[in-house]
């Protein structure tokens, strides 16, 4: 068997005293998609940031391999270069730091990082423009500084534009459909969709089935007080979307 | 007679006053005997006691060729050198700009010591008359060389009206205890536009003073840039004063502050007359066991109505031994002004430094761009391209050196 992108074994986290994560575990194999849904409070961003490698939690129990390798072991910088990307849930914005300076030095480091030769400008400017005319964004916003006065659906969309741009292997997407309107979600999903391939695994975190339709999952997961309770394939998050969480709340302990 | 009170002399003050004396100037040399230097009780020295930090003084500096210390260069400027204050050979003039020299002695008499002891020592002044528009950038490379000395520098510059011109000052030596005691009077004449960059890059042993004196005419433009990056202690003196209605002026600063430093820039403003605006941002960094300090005032004269002033300090700590303060000060005496002041000092914002991580940026790398970041409302405002490249350089450089 061909090893997973991404293995969770009974992954704990906790902030201060306080416990999220319970127990995750968690298995995408290479090429999948898998959607998380949950209440609110329930740990979805937890997950992702402890996957990303935010520094404020600490894992008391259990453990996470990209590619077969211990990804708790790595920096945040090293777990990008090996392919982990997290589309923020809430991007932040970043006075100061130019949106293409950034983009360059992101790229590069992460091109150094697996022993690849940096891109000449003109390849990157290419890129870039290709990327943002793909995801409907304006050359304009990207002179700005990073995600400075972006609103809410252009934050979403330029965490998208990163992640085309960084070709990452495992793709985290944290609600990346919140914010945006009908015409953006269709844009971003075609964006999303564009990267699936069969060396790439998305976990995509939303609240909305409607998200689904357009980015259609292999596998549906309910996360639900720091783990996940269900699984099952697309139809899993209508019926979720029909009934609500009740029914899950007490299941699997 | 009034038996004035015996204040015990260090080692320092003895040997200043030896050496003002020696230069004739006996009146500031009897205050010192009487008062000392300036300690934390004298209040525009409350952070910056020179009495305990100024340890020693060495011999005051003879003339010395140029030969020791690397120069630094700036790509298509027009330098003139001065080493151990005195001016060397000058290269032709570009149009525009007249070069000569003088006796020392260029600032306005002021309460002030670093003031008296520069007027009593600068052995001549560089004078530089400036008219029209001046598209080089024009550098003033001032040294200390040779053993350990005490040097003392003065630069007059006059900038006709209408006259467009940059200045960059820039403050280098051997590697050596120095102790460089500079002065710059810069008038600024009617509609003329001025940028003036003062960056101290003396050797860490050294120990850095100078005082910037500007005169503000009608309708000009003055932007400013003190850097300090170098010597372990340092304080520029900026003193502005509006002379001339409808002129606005930058004042802006930098303190790069690692292990061991202490730096010190001094802003006093004086909005003399009506109409005029100015605008002060300060940025001080701070790492390892050090201390930044900025204290900014700024005086509006009861005429000068319609006075707009907003002073800013902001700190970013990289340490926790390290210490940045702050005083702002307004004296207003003119009723329909606006003035503000503002001070904030923080750590890198972790969730920053996170985001840029996650991207596959290496955390020194992201540092580097978040500091950069901080800095950028100081430094992007230099928008000559070979300028811009060496002041971000010595930022660099200074960030590279704490790794
Ligand atoms: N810094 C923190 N200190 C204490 N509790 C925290 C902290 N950060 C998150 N939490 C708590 O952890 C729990 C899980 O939060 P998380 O953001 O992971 O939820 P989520 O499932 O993503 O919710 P949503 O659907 O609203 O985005 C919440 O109860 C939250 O209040
Ligand atoms: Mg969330």
């Amino acid at each position: 068997m061909t090893t997973p992108i991404l293995e969770i074994r009974n992954l704990h986290a906790r902030i201060e005293d306080r416990e999220i994560l319970k127990g995750v575990n968690l298995v995408i194999p290479a090429g999948e998609v898998h959607a998380v849904m949950g209440r609110n409070g329930s740990g979805k961003s937890t997950l992702s940031y402890v996957l990303a490698g935010k520094e404020d939690y600490e894992i008391t129990e259990g453990e996470v391999l990209i590619d077969g390798e211990d990804l708790l072991a790595m920096e945040p910088a090293e777990r990008a270069a090996a392919g982990v990307f997290l589309a923020f849930q809430y991007p932040i914005e970043i006075p100061g730091v130019a949106t293409m300076t950034f983009l360059k030095a992101a790229l590069n480091a992460q091109r150094k990082a697996r022993g690849e030769g940096e891109l000449s400008t003109p390849d990157f400017m290419r890129a870039v423009r290709q990327a943002g005319s793909d995801l409907n964004i304006d050359s304009e916003m990207l002179k700005r500084p990073l995600n400075v006065g972006f609103s809410g659906g252009e934050k979403k969309r330029a965490e998208v534009l990163q992640m085309a741009l960084l070709q990452p292997k495992m793709c985290i997407l944290d609600e990346t459909d919140s914010g945006l309107d009908i015409d953006a979600l269709q844009v971003v999903s075609r964006g999303v969709n564009a990267l699936r391939n069969a060396g790439r695994s998305m976990l995509v975190i939303t609240h909305y089935q409607r998200l689904l339709n357009h980015i259609v999952p292999d596998v549906v997961h309910v996360f639900s007080d720091g783990r996940i309770v269900e699984s099952g394939d697309k139809d899993l998050a209508l019926q979720l979307e029909a009934k609500g969480y009740a029914d899950f709340d007490n299941a699997a302990a | 007679m009034r038996q004035a009170q015996q204040i015990r002399l260090s080692a320092a003050e003895e040997t200043l006053i030896a050496q003002l004396k020696g230069a004739g100037a006996d009146s500031t040399a009897e205050r010192i005997s009487v008062a000392g230097l300036p300690t934390r009780r004298v209040e525009s020295y409350h952070y910056t006691d020179l009495k305990t930090l100024l340890r020693t003084v060495p011999p005051l500096a003879e003339a010395a060729n140029a030969a020791e210390a690397p120069a630094l260069r700036i790509a298509g400027a027009y330098q003139l050198t001065i080493v151990n204050g005195r001016l060397q050979a000058a290269p032709s003039a570009p149009a525009g700009v007249v070069v000569g020299t003088a006796a020392g002695d260029v600032l306005s008499p002021r309460d002030d010591v670093l003031v008296h002891i520069n007027s009593a020592l600068a052995p001549e002044s560089l004078n530089l008359h400036i008219d029209g528009v001046i598209e080089q950038v024009i550098h003033i490379d001032r040294r200390s060389d040779g053993p350990a000395a005490h040097s003392a520098s003065a630069v007059k510059i006059f900038v006709a009206e209408s006259a467009k011109v940059t200045i960059i000052e820039t403050f280098l030596g051997s590697n050596e205890a120095h102790v460089g005691n500079h002065a710059t009077f810069l008038a600024v004449g009617t509609g003329a536009e001025v940028t003036h960059i003062t960056v101290d890059l003396s050797a860490r042993a050294a120990t850095h003073f100078a005082s910037n004196q500007y005169e503000i005419g009608p309708a000009a433009n003055l932007r400013t840039l003190a850097i300090h990056a170098g010597a372990a202690l340092s304080r520029t003196q900026l003193f502005a004063r509006f002379s001339g209605e409808g002129a606005h002026a930058d004042f802006t600063g930098l303190n790069l502050v690692d292990d061991g430093k202490h730096c010190d820039i001094t802003l006093d403003v004086n909005h003399a007359v009506p109409n005029t605006t100015s605008k002060e941002m300060f940025k001080q960094i701070a790492r390892g066991r050090s201390k930044a300090v900025f204290q900014g005032r700024i005086v509006v004269s009861r005429d000068a109505q319609k006075t707009d002033a907003k002073m800013m300090m902001q700190g970013l700590m990289l340490s926790d031994e390290a210490e940045i303060l702050s005083k702002p000060e307004l004296e207003i005496y003119a009723d329909d002004v606006v003035c503000g002041h503002g001070s904030t000092c923080g750590e890198l914002d972790a969730d920053w430094l996170f985001y840029l991580m996650s991207r596959g940026i290496p955390r020194t790398e992201a540092e580097t761009m978040l500091v950069r970041g901080f800095l950028a409302e100081v430094l992007d405002p230099i928008k000559d391209e070979a300028l811009s490249t060496v002041l971000n350089g010595i930022v660099d450089g200074w960030l590279l050196n704490g790794k």
